[in-house]
Order: C-alpha cells, then structure tokens, then sequence
C-alpha cells in the first residue's frame, strides 16, 4: 500500500520499503532533499545522521503519518509497526492490556511477554516500570501486530549505556524469531553497526543521503563484538562520513 | 511514644477544628447583647452547644426538606453540567474554528455572575425544579467544559500516531485514548464543580419565592426571625452538603483515576 500522495507502487519484489526522491519543506524550511533508500524483507537499515536532519520526518513520512512535499514513498501491503522516541503507553492500561492493545492473538502476546522479561510485570501499570522496561513493552506491543516493517525512532536515545545494551540484543533476538525488515533512526553510530545490515548516513539539514556502509558481520551479534578492531574501524569510518558532512 | 501515621495525619485537622471551636465560642461570648436576659439564650451567635436549642420537629422538618430540594437540584444540576460539560469539550477539541466560535461565549458566561441571571431565569421559565437546576448547570459545567477540553489536547502526538497507525475511527480514538488520558484533567474540573453546584443550588434558591423553600430561602426566613439557631444549624447542613459532594467526586476519582495517574 503506498502511503504518500503521489502514488499508490508497491516496492520492488523482496521489499518492505522503497523510498525515491523523496523531499519534503516545513513552510520555507527544506527538511529533506532527494532521498532515496530501500529496505528489503527481512532486513535491518539503521539511518544516521546529526540533529535536525529530518531523520525523523522521513520515517514519518515512511510510515504515512506525514505527506511528503516531493518524492514517493512504496510499501506493501501488509502492517507497519511504529516504535517511537517515548514509550508511547496508555497510563491506565496495565502492561498486559498495553501489550494487546494492536493485536488480538492472545498467545502471540503472552509468548513475547514471556520472551522479553515482561511475564512479572504483567499487572503493573505503567508508571510502576522502569524506562528500559516501558521501552520493552513499547516493542513488544508492536511486534504483537506482526507488522511485515518496524520503523524505530531512536527508541533507546534516553537509556543508561547498560539497558540499551541488554536492549539491542533483546531487538536482535525478536528479529531473529519473528522476521521483519526495519528502518532505525539513531544517533548511536555503534547502534546502528550493532543492529543493522546496513547503515545509511544522512546530512545537516536539508537531509539527503552522502553515505551508506554494509555492515560485514554475522547476523547473530554479541557483546564482544563491539570490542573487536573490525567494530572500531567501521564506526570510524560512519563517524568520519558523519563529520564531513555535518 | 512514636505517633502512628495515621495520628500524625489526624491531628493538623483536629487542632484546627479545636482552634475554630475556641474562636467561636471567643466571638459569641465577646459580643454586646448576644444573650437574651431572661433564658440566657443566644440572639446574634449561638455558641456551639446553644446551636440545637429552639430545634423543634416542625424547624427539623423544614430544614429537612430544605436539604432535599438543595441536593436535589446539586445533584441533577451537577449530572447534568458533567454530561453537558464534557460534551462542550469534545465539540470544542473537534476543531479550532469550534472552539474559537464557542469559548468567548463561555467566558462570558463564566464571569456573569449568576446571581444577576437568576431572576432572568425565573422570570422566563418560572419558579419550577428545571429552572432551579439550569441555574445550577450554568454556574457548574465550565470547569469542566475547560478541564475536558484541556485533557484532550493534551494527549501526546505518539499516543495519536498509534492510533493513527492502527487505523482507529474517530469514536475508538475518543472512547479508547482521549478520554482516558482527559480523566484525570476531568476529575479536576469535577471537583471545582461539586463544589460550585451546591452554591449554585443555594444561592439560585433566593429567587425562588414560591413553593418548598431550599437551603438558601429557608436561612433567610431564619435571618428574618432572628433564628440564629436553627440559621447556624441550615449553614452547617450547607456546609455538609458540599463536602459531602466533594467527598463522592474524590472518591469516584480515587477508584477510577488514582490507580494509574500519579498526582
């Protein structure tokens, strides 16, 4: 289902995503300029970029919450999960009743309740939970929908070093068990490298795409390997990209 | 002796209804000519144990059916402003052309003192319960009209793009995340209008000339007999009613709201 305006294409065969040229202004503010990216079945793309440079407002645009002044946005037909910079979570539901608030299949629920580490804090309300925890749950109610594409924005930016590590691995895991593409938005260079198959650079305001790394590694990551050189030297490479173009 | 929490919390209350007490019995015992020569009874203030001398049954009865025709109204005043007030909201959150076209007139409503609309109302409907009521509603439903309006907007753009996202209609988006996140802004706007429906029935009673009197007429005819007694007794039950409505508005709040709103 295409979501922006000017067009109703669907993506490529193999592909949950396909944005081309697209551009988009705030009034006389140009936010974006001619940006083009896909994202395959299956796959992880992280976009970084420094503040301000419409990381934000392409994947609202990719998701249809905002129209695009220029460009296409292609999608298919199937649902598209949104995790956001804050929790996003009703107050007065319980985080059981939060977990099902997009999905129906009580036994997909209850399985990534379990899976995440929410099984205990099934009974809280959301205020009773730490914001890691809120974060889990977050993602956990938008996988509940078994949505073919997951856009994160920058959904770990407020968290401690440590819980966004545990984090990482427990976003890895659910890829690896339920299989959907993903478009991230970070500012965590070792985030994206960490998490994605490729990593897209964008530049100061009006964003537009100056660089994109593959990411060479193993799809099932570990810890370890933030500390390997291979990890430093990609990072430095993103970091010097970013820089240039900053 | 360690005091128990629940003695510490109960004691700022209680030393305030003892200094009250004190003043009270100071003030009535200071003024010239409050006690009558001959049976000592009071004629301006009576003192807290004179308030129930002079209490026959015909004043109780009086005074009785003074309460249920105040409450009455309070509560079908305050039913009806709650309904009426958080209907104005959501017409008002629809969209900004509606709110701009609507809010002058509640303001202007709002610092309209009802006591000048009263007899307004009496004249154009008559001394009847609707009209006690509609001055009740009048004087009630902003705080609630503006606290719902308030809550609405202020549910977070992420909460809205979930909604959005699962493609929610406009009634699931109000029933299931607008008004749930206003409930508590509610609430706030319910208790000011507890409060105020009370005042509303009280004072709109004044004009209210013919028929049972309410609380408000009826200390105005003790006023006029130089009851003081059963006239202190009328204000305290006023008083009563009020808190009595303030206490059903907390508690429905404490069961519906304070299990998950932090406040």
């Amino acid at each position: 289902m295409a979501l922006s305006a000017p067009t109703a294409a669907h993506p490529a065969p193999n592909h949950q995503l396909q944005v081309e040229h697209l551009g988009h202004r705030f009034d006389a503010t140009a936010v974006l300029s001619d940006v083009s990216l896909n994202v395959a079945d299956n796959e992880i793309v992280a976009i970084v970029g420094p503040s301000g440079c419409g990381k934000t407002t392409l994947l609202r645009a990719c998701a249809g919450l905002l129209s695009p002044t220029s460009g296409v946005v292609c999608r298919t037909d199937q649902s598209v999960g949104f995790v956001f910079q804050e929790p996003a979570l009703l107050a007065w539901r319980r985080v059981a009743h939060n977990a099902a608030l997009l999905s129906a299949d009580q036994a997909l629920i209850e399985h990534l309740l379990v899976v995440s580490g929410l099984g205990e804090h099934r009974h809280k309300w959301p205020y009773q939970l730490s914001g890691g925890t809120k974060m889990r749950l977050s993602l956990v109610r938008t996988l509940a929908a078994q949505p073919s594409l997951v856009l994160l924005d920058e959904p770990f930016g407020a968290l401690d070093q440590i819980t966004r590590h545990r984090l990482h691995d427990e976003l890895a895991r659910l890829h690896a068990e339920r299989g959907f593409a993903a478009l991230m938005v970070t500012h965590a260079i070792d985030e994206a490298v960490y998490l994605a198959d490729r990593v897209v650079v964008m530049s100061q305001a009006p964003g537009r795409i100056v660089g994109e790394f593959a990411v060479p590694f193993a799809r099932t990551r570990n810890n370890s390997l933030r500390y390997s050189p291979e990890f430093g030297d990609l990072c430095g490479r993103i970091a010097h990209c970013l820089e240039t173009h900053a | 002796m360690k005091l128990s929490q629940r003695t510490r919390k109960l004691w700022p209350p209680l030393a305030v209804f003892g200094a009250l007490i004190s003043g009270w019995y100071a003030l009535a015992y200071s003024l010239d000519n409050n006690f009558a020569s001959g049976d000592g009874s009071a004629l301006i203030i009576p003192p807290p144990h004179q308030l129930f001398v002079g209490l026959n049954d015909s004043t109780i009865d009086r005074i009785i059916s003074a309460t249920y025709i105040s409450a009455s109204t309070a509560l079908v005043g305050l039913l009806t402003a709650t309904i009426i007030g958080i209907l104005v909201g959501i017409i008002m959150n629809l969209s900004r052309s509606l709110e701009s076209a609507l809010w002058p007139w509640l303001i202007a409503l709002q610092v309209t003192p009802i006591i000048v609309l009263t007899p307004i109302i009496v004249r154009v409907a008559g001394p009847t319960f609707g009209a006690r009521v509609l001055v009740t509603v009048l004087i009630a439903f902003f705080p609630i009209a503006s606290n719902t309006l308030f809550g609405l907007r202020s549910v977070s753009q992420p909460l809205h793009d979930v909604f959005t996202l699962a493609k929610c209609s406009r009634w699931q988006r109000l029933a299931q995340l607008e008004l749930p996140a206003a409930s508590p802004a509610i609430f706030a706007g319910l208790r000011v209008s507890a409060g105020l429906a009370v005042i509303g029935a009280v004072v709109g009673d004044f004009f209210f000339t013919r028929g049972t009197p309410g609380l408000g007429r009826l200390i105005t005819y003790f006023f006029q007999d130089t009851r003081s007694g059963p006239m202190f007794v009328t204000a305290l039950v006023t008083a009563f009613l009020g808190l009595g409505f303030f206490v059903v508005v907390e508690t429905l709040r404490r069961l519906i709201v304070s299990p998950w709103h932090q406040t």
